[in-house]
């Protein structure tokens, strides 16, 4: 049973993904599977992962996470992690989880920006 | 608060996990702990409670507020009759796992609150208590 919904949506030929506040691990499973159709069904470049609403970043989730990151990079997409709370980041670090090398940004809006100049710096090379 | 607060919680799917989630949070929050030392203890219940489904299947985990020298805590205790840990020390260590985790919910736990025991028998079962106590 998925809970909590996800958002999907395209973007200006990127891909914004609402991870729910606090799902379950088959929600995050989903989010993984859903997230990677998405880029390659829609063609995008980069992948913005909202995470302002999540309360608890547990080891399951984190890995999720950071696998997607990975898988994404493998497709020649780029990520940025957006909006962790200060309570979230502060436990994730004493837990001992990474996110993989996802960039990262305090709001969407910002995340935005850094992988518009990101891309077109990617472009450039 | 002078009086105990306490409860219990069966754990036998994986649902059960964001349940337990949702009754330490509001639990915590009772209490008086503040966001980030609620969501340390909702981060510690979450590992410890998917340990008992990944490793033992079901459990129980109890919560009970505490009171000592006008100190107020939290405590958790995560029950289950599952197969036990042989070694507890080597499973104290971070990034050790022996399923398919990355190894950091045990030490990770500790460290995201005050106290910790485990007590574990193999073939029996685990019994791990995590402990809070609120900054005064």
């Amino acid at each position: 049973m998925v809970s909590e919904s996800i958002s999907v949506i395209k973007l200006r030929g990127l891909l914004l993904v609402t991870v729910p506040p606090d799902p379950d691990d088959e929600t995050v499973s989903a989010l993984q599977e859903q997230v990677l159709q998405a880029m390659a069904q829609h063609d995008c470049k980069g992948l913005v992962l909202d995470i302002s609403t999540v309360q608890t970043l547990d080891s399951f989730f984190a890995r999720t996470v950071a696998e997607t990151v990975q898988m994404v990079a493998l497709m020649g997409g780029r990520t940025v992690l957006a909006g962790m709370r200060a309570s979230v980041a502060v436990t994730a670090t004493q837990l001992g989880l990474t996110v993989g090398n996802s960039l990262t940004a305090l709001n969407v809006d910002r995340a935005l920006d850094l992988l518009n100049s990101t891309l077109s710096k990617d472009l450039r090379l | 608060m002078n009086e105990s607060h306490q409860g219990e919680f069966r754990i036998t799917s994986e649902n059960d996990i964001v349940m337990a989630r949702k009754v330490v949070r509001d639990a915590a929050t009772t209490l008086g702990f503040g966001i980030t030392d609620v969501t340390r203890i909702v981060t510690a219940a979450s590992e410890l409670t998917r340990n008992i489904y990944h490793y033992a299947k079901s459990g129980v985990m109890h919560w009970r507020s505490l009171n000592q020298d006008a100190s107020v805590g939290l405590e958790l205790t995560f029950e289950d009759s599952g197969p036990g840990i042989p070694d507890v020390e080597k499973a104290m260590e971070m990034g050790f796992s022996t399923g398919k985790g990355l190894g950091l919910g045990l030490p990770g736990s500790k460290r995201l609150m005050d106290e910790m025991t485990i007590e574990s028998t193999v073939g029996k079962g685990t019994t791990v208590v995590v402990r809070k106590w609120l900054k005064q």
